[in-house]
C-alpha cells in the first residue's frame, strides 16, 4: 500500500509543496544553476517566465547552451523566437552552438491591439508541436492568457519561455517557473521569485 | 502471289503511310524484290515531320512564356514539345493536310509568334534534332528571323534521303555541344556536321563522348528521339454570383466555402495541390479586390485551405459590398502525400515535420509572409554581411561550431544586432546611453569591404551601462569619430 502510494507520488503532474516536482528536465549549462532549479535544469515542457532588470543584462545568455544542445539533436524541432525585440544575430548564436538551420524567426511587431497578434503567434507555435522551444518578448499578458499559454504548451510538448520586465513581478502568473535576473559584478544573478521547489537564495552565475 | 500480299501486310497496317513512290515497283513482278520491314518503310517515307520554333530574341524567353506559347501550338498539332530554353518542337506529320501543307502550317505558326512579339526561325525536318539544328543555324544560312506571319521563311527538309546532305554543310554549334568539345573538333579540322559525320564512329565515341555519338545518330535519324509531349498545366477557375450583397467576413467565408470544397476534389482527383490561390471579390463599379494567398508546401485539402484563407479574408479591408466571387488556383503541382505516424509530436519517436509547413503558412496567412523567416549564417567579417534570412525550411544543420577542430573565426559576437546601427550622444569622446558607457577589454577593428561597395572602419567595444546591460558599440575611425550602439549581448 505504502510503496503503492509512492509509486503513485512519482507521477509527473503530482507534487508536494517541500519535495522537488519529479519532472523531465534539460541543463542549463551552468552547474550552478542546475543545482538551484527544481528536477536540476530546465523544464522540458510548459511555460517559464524570465524577467530581466533590463534588455541585455545577460538574460538570453542563460538559455543558450540549452538551445545549443536542443537544437543539435537529430531529431530537433524549431527553436522559434516570436517578437524579438531586435534582430537575433545568426553568427553569434552559430558561435554559441546553436544551428541556425533550426531556428524560426516570426516578427509580430506590427501596430495591433496589445500585441495580440504575437500572443496569437506564440500560442501557435507552442500548441502546434513544431517547436522544442519557443521563446517570446511580450510586454503586455493577463494571467489568463499565461494560463491559456502554459496550457497550449504542455499540449504541444514545447517548452515555452516568456520574457517580460521585471515590473511585472508582482502580478501573479499561472507559469510553472519564474526567474529574476539582474546583472551581478561579474556575470549575472538569478532570483527564482516561484519555482515547484526550487533553491531560495539568489544564484550567481559567472560572466560568459 | 499469296505470299507476297503476306509480306505486303506490315507495310500497309502500319501508320507510316506507304510510300507510294515505291508501289509500283513491288508490283513491276520481281519476285527477288527484298521484303519490306517497317523500319526500312520508315526510311522510305519519314514516319515523322517535325517542326522547330527557334525564338531568336537575344535573351532566351522565360519558361513562362515558352509555354504559353506551346499551349497555342497545340492548336497545329497535339504532339508539341518544349526545348527549354529557346525551343520549341511541333511534330506536323498528321495535321499537314489541315492546314495546307508545309507552307501553310509554319505560316501559321509564325502567327501566334508574331502575335506574342517572338521574332522566331522555323525549320521542318524528319528528325526534332535536325529542324531544331537547321532552325538554329537559319541565321547563317542567310535567313532573318521572321517578325509577321506573311514573312515566314521555313528551311524545309522533306525527304529523308536528303538529309544528311542538307545538314552538312551547318556548323557543328547548332548541335549546343560543349564549347570544349567544339574546340577539340575545331583543331582537327572539323567544323561542319558533313565533316563530323564522316569520322569513324568508334574513333569518334572514344575521343568525344558516346553521348555526341547518340546525338548524332538521332541528327540523322539512325537511333529514334524520344520527346516529351509538353501538356497545358489545368487550372481550377470557378466564380459565384451572389445574390445579394455581401459585407460581413464570416459570411463571405461561408459562400466561398463550397468553392473550396470544390477545388479539394478538384485536386484530390488529380493528386495534385495548389501553391497559390487567388480569390477575387468583385463590387459595383469598382475594380475587384484580390487576395492571394501564398502557400509553402502543395496543399489539397479543403478545410485548410479554407482556415488560410479566412485568416487573409479577415484582414482585408472591403472598399463596397461584395457581389461575385471568384476562385482561380494557380499552377498544379503534384503532390506526394505522407504517412502517418504513429506517434503524436513531441512524444518519444514523434516527428514535426509533417506540421510545420501549414504552421507556417498559417503564421504567414495572418502576419504577411516576409514576417516568418529562418536565419543562415554568411562568411562574412561585417556584421551586416554576416547573415541572411532565408526560407523556414527544416534542413539538416551544418557540423557544430565552436569546436575544436573548426573554431569561430571571428570575435565575440552580441546575439542581438540593430537593423540599422544608432547613433550615440557623447561627452568628452566617449559614449553615453542612460548615462556613460563602461568600456571593457580592448577594441576589435574591423574594416574593409570595397568589393561590394559596402566599406566600413570601425573599432568595436564591449560596453556596460549603468544598468547593467552590456552593449556592442563601436567609434567609427573616419572623421568626427562619432559613437554608435551596434548589438545587445542579451
Amino acid at each position: 500500500m505504502a510503496r503503492d502510494l509512492s509509486r503513485l507520488l512519482e507521477h509527473p503532474a503530482i507534487w508536494r509543496g517541500r519535495s522537488a516536482a519529479r519532472t523531465r528536465t534539460l541543463s542549463t549549462g551552468f552547474p550552478a544553476l542546475d543545482e538551484g532549479l527544481p528536477g536540476g535544469g530546465w523544464p522540458h515542457t510548459g511555460l517559464i517566465e524570465i524577467l530581466p532588470s533590463c534588455f541585455g543584462v545577460g538574460e538570453l545568455s542563460l538559455l543558450l547552451p540549452a538551445l545549443a544542445a536542443m537544437t543539435r539533436r537529430p531529431e530537433a524541432r524549431w527553436c522559434a523566437w516570436v517578437a524579438p525585440p531586435l534582430q537575433p544575430f545568426a553568427p553569434a548564436l552559430a558561435e554559441c552552438g546553436v544551428a541556425p538551420e533550426r531556428i524560426l524567426v516570426v516578427n509580430a511587431r506590427r501596430k495591433d491591439a496589445k500585441g495580440k497578434s504575437a500572443l496569437w503567434a506564440f500560442e501557435q507555435m507552442l500548441r502546434s508541436g513544431a517547436c522544442d522551444i519557443a521563446l517570446a518578448w511580450l510586454r503586455n499578458a493577463l494571467p489568463r492568457q499565461i494560463r491559456r499559454l502554459h496550457l497550449a504548451a504542455e499540449q504541444g510538448a514545447t517548452l515555452g519561455v516568456l520574457f517580460r520586465p521585471r515590473e511585472t513581478a508582482r502580478e501573479s502568473s499561472p507559469a510553472a517557473l519564474r526567474i529574476a535576473v539582474e546583472p551581478a559584478a561579474p556575470g549575472v544573478r538569478v532570483t527564482l521569485l516561484k519555482s515547484r521547489g526550487g533553491a531560495r537564495s539568489a544564484i550567481e552565475l559567472p560572466a560568459r | 502471289m499469296r505470299h507476297r500480299r503476306a509480306l505486303e501486310l506490315p507495310l500497309e497496317d502500319s501508320a507510316a503511310a506507304p510510300a507510294p513512290r515505291q508501289a509500283p515497283a513491288s508490283r513491276s513482278g520481281d519476285l527477288l524484290h527484298p521484303i519490306v520491314g517497317r523500319a526500312d518503310a520508315a526510311t522510305i517515307a519519314p514516319a515523322e515531320l517535325w517542326l522547330a520554333v527557334h525564338l531568336a530574341s537575344p535573351s532566351p524567353p522565360a519558361q513562362q512564356n515558352l509555354e504559353r506559347l506551346g499551349a497555342r501550338a497545340q492548336r497545329l498539332t497535339p504532339r508539341v514539345s518544349l526545348d527549354p530554353p529557346d525551343s520549341l518542337l511541333l511534330e506536323i506529320k498528321g495535321s499537314l493536310h489541315l492546314f495546307g501543307g508545309v507552307a501553310g502550317l509554319s505560316r501559321e505558326m509564325a502567327g501566334e509568334c508574331s502575335r506574342l512579339q517572338m521574332p522566331c526561325m522555323l525549320a521542318v525536318a524528319p528528325t526534332p534534332l535536325a529542324a531544331l539544328a537547321l532552325a538554329r543555324a537559319g541565321r547563317k544560312l542567310g535567313v532573318s528571323p521572321s517578325r509577321t506571319a506573311d514573312s515566314a521563311a521555313v528551311l524545309t527538309i522533306t525527304d529523308l534521303a536528303q538529309l544528311v546532305g542538307k545538314l552538312s554543310p551547318l556548323p557543328l554549334a547548332a548541335l549546343r555541344w560543349p564549347q570544349d568539345t567544339l574546340n577539340r573538333l575545331a583543331r582537327i579540322g572539323v567544323r561542319t556536321i558533313g565533316e563530323a559525320l564522316r569520322l569513324p564512329r568508334a574513333g569518334f565515341a572514344r575521343r568525344f563522348g558516346t553521348v555526341q555519338l547518340q546525338t548524332l545518330d538521332r541528327l540523322i535519324g539512325r537511333v529514334s528521339d524520344l520527346k516529351d509531349r509538353f501538356e497545358v498545366r489545368p487550372r481550377f477557375r470557378r466564380r459565384r454570383e451572389l445574390i445579394y450583397e455581401l459585407e460581413s467576413h464570416a459570411a463571405l467565408l461561408a459562400v466561398l466555402t463550397p468553392l473550396l470544397a470544390q477545388l479539394g476534389e478538384f485536386l484530390q482527383a488529380r493528386q495534385c495541390g495548389v501553391l497559390t490561390l487567388e480569390c477575387r471579390l468583385r463590387h459595383r463599379g469598382i475594380p475587384p479586390t484580390r487576395c492571394v494567398l501564398r502557400l509553402a508546401a502543395p496543399l489539397a485539402d479543403a478545410v485548410q485551405l479554407a482556415t488560410l484563407l479566412g485568416e487573409r479574408l479577415n484582414a482585408l479591408v472591403l472598399p463596397q459590398p461584395v457581389r461575385a466571387c471568384e476562385l482561380r488556383s494557380g499552377p498544379l503541382v503534384s503532390r506526394i502525400l505522407a504517412s502517418g505516424e504513429l506517434w503524436q509530436p513531441g512524444e518519444h519517436g514523434g516527428g514535426a515535420a509533417a506540421q510545420a509547413p501549414e504552421l507556417i503558412e498559417r503564421l504567414r496567412a495572418r502576419l504577411g509572409p516576409e514576417a516568418v523567416y529562418g536565419l543562415r549564417v554568411i562568411e562574412d567579417h561585417r556584421p551586416e554581411a554576416a547573415w541572411q534570412v532565408r526560407e523556414p525550411v527544416m534542413t539538416l544543420p551544418a557540423a557544430a561550431r565552436g569546436s575544436q577542430n573548426d573554431p569561430w573565426p571571428f570575435g565575440h559576437r552580441p546575439p542581438w544586432l540593430l537593423p540599422v546601427p544608432r547613433q550615440l550622444n557623447e561627452r568628452d569622446g566617449l559614449p553615453r546611453r542612460r548615462g556613460a558607457l563602461r568600456l571593457l577589454g580592448e577594441a576589435e577593428r574591423i574594416e574593409t569591404g570595397w568589393w561590394d561597395g559596402h566599406e566600413i572602419a570601425r573599432d568595436y567595444y564591449t560596453a556596460v551601462d549603468a544598468r547593467g546591460a552590456r552593449l556592442w558599440v563601436f567609434r567609427e575611425r573616419e572623421l568626427p569619430h562619432r559613437w554608435f550602439l551596434h548589438g545587445v549581448f542579451g
